[in-house]
């Protein structure tokens, strides 16, 4: 019985960033029950810049889906590239299952095209209504896990927010539990 | 047998633990010495059982003095440190304990102590390092895991464990002289060469199992520790931060930006900082991973 269970989910294949991103779904809540984190209803996606035909091709073809899901998810998108190289498509919306949506189906469009080795993270913005300060999950892609995210000043990070937000939903989400490998994105673009 | 009295902190050997660990080591030693001579110079089984008891306790009753000597902790006064006795103070009554006498040891590593015979009097001993390094709050988180030592008596249980492995030593070498007189081999200089190494053989496993058992014992005291000071404090993320600063760990959580990291293809490189199963094995501390992962799921568990 387990062997062909197994048989059938590698079948099957690992699970897509799209899955992974979506388990996001149930688990934003506890963020907010357990620690007081609301969504503040923007998350942004960010995939290495590659001058190239189908690079544009692929912004094109990004664009385009957000123009024509507006009607249906009410997601606002901005893109704009940082200093480094990367090109950040930021999306906003009031509900968390429209944004998962979006970013998932833009995930999928991007591994379709054959970029999913340029995509970077996902981060996801949350409102501490506690601390008033703003804290994020950021979604790895190489890692294909999430893993929290709390800057303060001078580029330092509040560690212990860190912790809270792994102690609350690594259990619930695909987490990174290597701490090693919480890598900062400072200057989000929100 | 060597550490008891001694929880030390840190899972790297600090020239604390170190210092602390010699003396009772050296101690051990001398005693164990002592003893062979005694039963050597043909000492009954029950006069020698009773003095080695008796040194035993008497190695227990002075461990706390042993301990500060070692570790060179002064007690310190309200008045020298009224914030730490504040905070042991604040514990205590919330918590319905009796208040340890504190202790300093004036050294840049982070470290803490508990030792004391039993509950009524006891020390808790901090070092400068770690007044420095942590916050209120966290300071209060590491008091707690010491206050939890002295309350589940955990120098106790460790001389007891020490105790019985003592016991067991002699106990085995008098069976193995016993079992040669009583059993009428007959002369003892033909057999003495053999049965010597084999009475060192089984002399020295038991020992090593003894050490073996006192360290998971006093891997679980850690635990039971841990889960003490989250329920006196009721902030256990606290005490997780508190022993990551201990450790030095907060360092290992990077603030070098992913994509710098990217850029320089470093990214799978980093190596997994995990403990070799032998080096676990002999450890009187779990590894951190394991405690703050544990201190995680009970804040997760209380919020």
């Amino acid at each position: 019985m387990s062997f062909f269970k197994k048989f059938k989910t590698s079948a099957i294949g690992p699970k897509t960033d799209s899955d992974i991103i979506f388990s996001l779904s149930s688990a934003y809540a506890i963020l907010e029950t357990k620690l007081g984190l609301e969504i503040t209803g923007k998350c942004a996606l960010s995939i290495k810049d590659t001058s190239g035909m189908y690079f544009s091709e692929l912004k094109e073809d990004i664009q385009q889906f957000l123009d024509i899901s507006k009607p249906d998810f009410e997601l606002s998108h901005s893109m704009r590239v940082d200093k480094y190289g990367y090109l950040w498509i930021v999306l906003e919306g009031s509900y968390m299952d429209d944004i998962l949506t979006g970013i998932a189906a833009m995930s999928d469009t991007i591994a379709e095209k054959g970029f999913s080795n340029q995509l970077l993270i996902t981060a996801f913005e949350f409102l501490s209504t506690k601390s008033n300060n703003k804290q994020y999950l950021i979604y790895n892609y190489k890692l294909s896990r999430f893993y929290p995210f709390v800057p303060s000043d001078n580029k330092t990070r509040r560690i212990e927010d860190e912790l809270k937000i792994m102690a609350a939903v690594a259990d619930e989400l695909p987490f990174e539990r290597d701490m090693t490998l919480w890598y900062p994105i400072w200057e989000l673009p929100f | 047998m060597s550490s008891s009295g001694i929880h030390s902190w840190q899972r790297r050997d600090s020239g604390l633990t170190v210092r602390i660990i010699l003396c009772f080591a050296i101690l051990i030693v001398l005693y164990l010495i002592f003893l062979s001579v005694l039963a050597y110079l043909g000492l009954g089984l029950l006069p020698l059982t009773i003095l080695a008891s008796a040194m035993i306790l008497a190695q227990w009753y002075f461990s706390d003095k042993i301990v500060l000597w070692s570790s060179r902790a002064k007690v310190v006064s309200r008045e020298q440190f009224p914030i730490l006795h504040d905070l042991i103070e604040r514990i205590v009554a919330r918590n319905g304990l009796t208040k340890p006498k504190v202790a300093v040891v004036n050294t840049n590593l982070p470290n803490a102590f508990a030792t004391g015979k039993g509950r009524k009097n006891s020390v808790v001993a901090v070092t400068t390092g770690l007044l420095d390094i942590l916050d209120t709050e966290e300071l209060e988180g590491v008091l707690a895991h010491e206050l939890s030592h002295i309350k589940n008596r955990d120098v106790l249980v460790l001389s007891l464990a020490s105790l019985f492995s003592t016991v067991a030593w002699y106990l085995m070498q008098f069976g193995f002289y016993g079992g040669l007189y009583g059993g009428g081999f007959g002369g003892r200089d033909r057999n003495n060469g053999g049965s010597m190494i084999i009475v060192l053989a089984v002399a020295i496993l038991t020992w090593v199992i003894s050490f073996l058992i006192i360290r998971a014992i006093s891997r679980y005291r850690e635990f039971a520790a841990d889960r003490g000071s989250a329920q006196m404090t009721g902030k256990p993320v606290k005490l997780a931060n508190a022993l990551m600063k201990i450790d030095g760990s907060m360092h290992r959580i990077p603030t070098k930006d992913l994509r710098q990291v990217e850029g320089l293809n470093a990214f799978f490189i980093v190596p997994a900082l995990s403990g070799s199963t032998i080096g676990n094995l002999f450890s009187t501390h779990p590894p951190l991973e394991r405690r703050v992962e544990k201190l995680l799921a009970m804040e997760a568990s209380m919020s």
